[in-house]
């Protein structure tokens, strides 16, 4: 449309194909700040070594302090300085990552490994928000329900997040760009495991909040915990021969029809089967089982997955 | 246009058959494929894709096999090389819509395993100037127009300067002024590499391919130059008044004429055949082997 008439247009691109620097030409006069780069970032930014996020500070201080920007050509040699405004350069036409991203790299990631979970879908902010409430919400259902030791229903649904977490990162339901992922070279495992413990940080985190309104249950309250990884595990195990819908979906119904058969022929007050120490340690034995099949079919990851249907990806946008 | 068929092969595929519940959507395929530009031609439904992703090494062939490169994508260690000189543009390629055209193809690269930081943003420049969306790289994915994103798709897949090149249908969906403009880019994407392209415009193969190869009902049914396929229609594309009741399809020109190819009657007014006839023609032939 209008857009790319103009985008085809001229305008902009012959000021940065005079000098090849664009940077400098786009420096406007915007205020600095009151700090300035010390002599020691400011070389090893001309040498390339700053990294970030450190880096990102100092291309913005550069942006916008012209007297940075002249201590940093003083100090250069002509060749190296090239160089640094090229980097300058690319780093403005970089956007600046998102609250996600930027957080991960102020915690130590790798700027690619945070790229690669901000495209993440279920960690978008959205999802998190909808995943909280439903928690939300179980929490405050599990507290009407009052049962005397446990709480049943909080602990029957937390599970089943990181279960649905895990399902909606990778694969094709969620993740528009699955096809393009399946065919580059980094191991399709890799970016599976990548978005699985980020995802289950999150849900685990989420539900640990959610543990922690029901104070009353003490320990009690943690039973999700081992039945959560079991689920979690096994439905990304069954994922390479199901496909990433039908392995997640017959996971949780799984669990739910567990659930309900032993709801309704346990005797007594008890906790349900589960979460009691002997379902407990079942729980963690096929946690470890389904962990060691996944391992062993790491490689099956690597192939569009057996459900992907034709043309499912139309309407993405 | 000087590519002949004597070139060596980059690509070649024996065998290749690939079911979808009892149906062959892929039914014996073998192919030989150079450097230059290859067009797939065929009707929807013909099994353009799915080749397509069984040469991508997005799934794998039940049956046969093929060579890309000199690696054997049956290997894993094979499938990773070849996956590291590979570039592939899907038919409906994905977004993350909120990301920028700079941070998408950054994103892309990262899955290619470049992963320093500032190697990387010069190639991400790279390819955006190569595809000419150097000017919008800032833009939200979202806000681009539908030729604008196919050339994002495009620079993604162009990203690590790939030998090997599958893109499925990239024309489509484009008015003809971006067409045109799409095509320019493959031109110049096909220099020095092996293209294969799907598509289901006779004129795409006749203004981009080296090559062409028809495929229909799964089966390879013409492989050669688009001079060839067209010569396929020789003597079998003739004029009428009216519409020939004899022909095996026939259509009514700008100039009010018929235009019909198949056996033509005697002492026709024989036409000049183009590419569209030979394609059409091959296409009736399969059809009509088809129904025996
Ligand atoms: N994953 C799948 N599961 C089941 N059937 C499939 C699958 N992928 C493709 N098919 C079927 O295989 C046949 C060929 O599909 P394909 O997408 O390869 O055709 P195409 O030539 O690319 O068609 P189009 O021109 O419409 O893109 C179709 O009948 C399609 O429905
Ligand atoms: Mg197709």
């Amino acid at each position: 449309m209008n857009d790319d008439t103009h985008a085809h247009g001229d305008t902009g691109r012959g000021a940065r194909d005079d000098t090849g620097r664009g940077a400098r030409d786009r420096i406007g006069p915007r205020g600095a700040g009151a700090w300035h780069l010390g002599e020691g970032d400011l070389r090893a930014y001309e040498r390339g070594e700053l990294t970030p996020p450190l880096l990102w500070s100092a291309d913005a201080h550069l942006a916008g302090c012209a007297e940075c920007r002249s201590r940093l050509a003083a100090l250069a040699d002509p060749v190296a300085l090239d160089a640094a405004w090229e980097r300058l350069d690319a780093e403005l036409d970089a956007p600046r990552p998102g609250l996600l991203e930027g957080l991960l790299v102020r915690l130590g990631m790798a700027d690619h490994t945070a790229r690669l979970l901000a495209a993440t879908p279920v960690l978008r902010r959205s999802w998190l928000l909808a995943v909280t409430a439903v928690l939300v919400m179980s929490a405050a259902a599990a507290d009407t329900l009052r049962t005397p030791d446990s709480p049943t229903l909080f602990l029957a649904l937390a599970p089943l997040l990181p279960l649905a977490g895990v399902a909606l990162a990778y694969g094709p339901a969620l993740d528009p760009t699955y096809e393009m992922a399946v065919v580059a070279p980094m191991h399709g495992f890799r970016l599976v495991l990548l978005r699985t413990v980020a995802v289950l940080a999150v849900g685990l985190g989420v539900n640990g909040l959610a543990t922690l309104a029901l104070p009353g249950y003490g320990l009690a309250a943690l039973a999700w915990l081992l039945p959560a990884l079991a689920l979690t595990a096994t439905g990304l195990a069954l994922m390479p021969r199901l496909g990433p819908v039908l392995a997640p979906a017959l996971t949780g119904g799984g669990w739910v029809v567990f659930l309900m058969v032993t709801v309704t022929t346990r005797h007594g007050d008890g906790p349900l089967p589960p979460f009691t120490a002997a379902g407990q340690g079942t729980a963690a034995a096929v946690a470890a089982l389904a962990t060691g099949l996944l391992f062993l079919l790491r490689n099956r990851f690597d192939s569009v997955a057996p459900a992907f249907t034709h043309h499912s990806h139309g309407s993405t946008l | 246009m000087t590519v002949t068929s004597t070139g060596t092969a980059t690509v070649s595929a024996s065998g290749l058959t690939l079911r979808y519940g009892g149906t062959a959507v892929l039914d014996d395929v073998s192919l030989r494929l150079q450097e230059g530009i290859t067009g797939l031609l065929g009707p929807n439904g013909a099994g353009k894709t799915t080749l397509l992703r069984v040469l991508a090494t997005a799934v794998p062939a039940d049956r046969g096999a093929f060579t890309a490169l000199g690696h054997d994508p049956g290997t894993a260690a094979g499938r990773l090389t070849l996956r590291r000189a590979l570039g592939y543009l899907p038919q409906n390629p994905g977004f993350h819509p909120d990301f920028t055209a700079f941070a998408f193809v950054d994103y892309v690269a990262i899955l290619k395993e470049l992963t320093d930081r500032a190697a990387r943003h010069r190639e991400v420049r790279r390819v955006l100037e190569e595809v000419d969306l150097a000017d919008v790289r800032g833009k939200r994915i979202k806000r681009l127009s539908g030729g604008m994103r196919q050339r994002v798709a495009l620079a993604a897949a162009l990203v690590g300067d790939p030998r090997l090149l599958v893109l499925d249908e990239p024309t489509a969906g484009l008015d003809p002024e971006q067409r045109m403009r799409f095509r320019d880019l493959v031109t110049r994407a096909g220099q020095g590499r092996t293209v294969l392209l799907s598509t289901h415009q006779t004129e795409d193969v006749a203004m981009l391919c080296h090559r062409v190869i028809v495929l229909a009902r799964g089966r390879v049914r013409f492989e050669g130059t688009p001079a060839e396929l067209t010569a396929r229609a020789a003597g079998r594309v003739w004029s009428s008044p009216e519409r020939d009741p004899g022909a095996r399809a026939g259509w009514r020109t700008a100039t009010g004429a018929f235009r019909n190819v198949g056996d033509p009657p005697e002492g026709a007014d024989l036409l000049e055949p183009t590419l569209e006839d030979g394609y059409l023609l091959t296409l009736d032939d399969t059809g009509t082997e088809a129904a025996r």
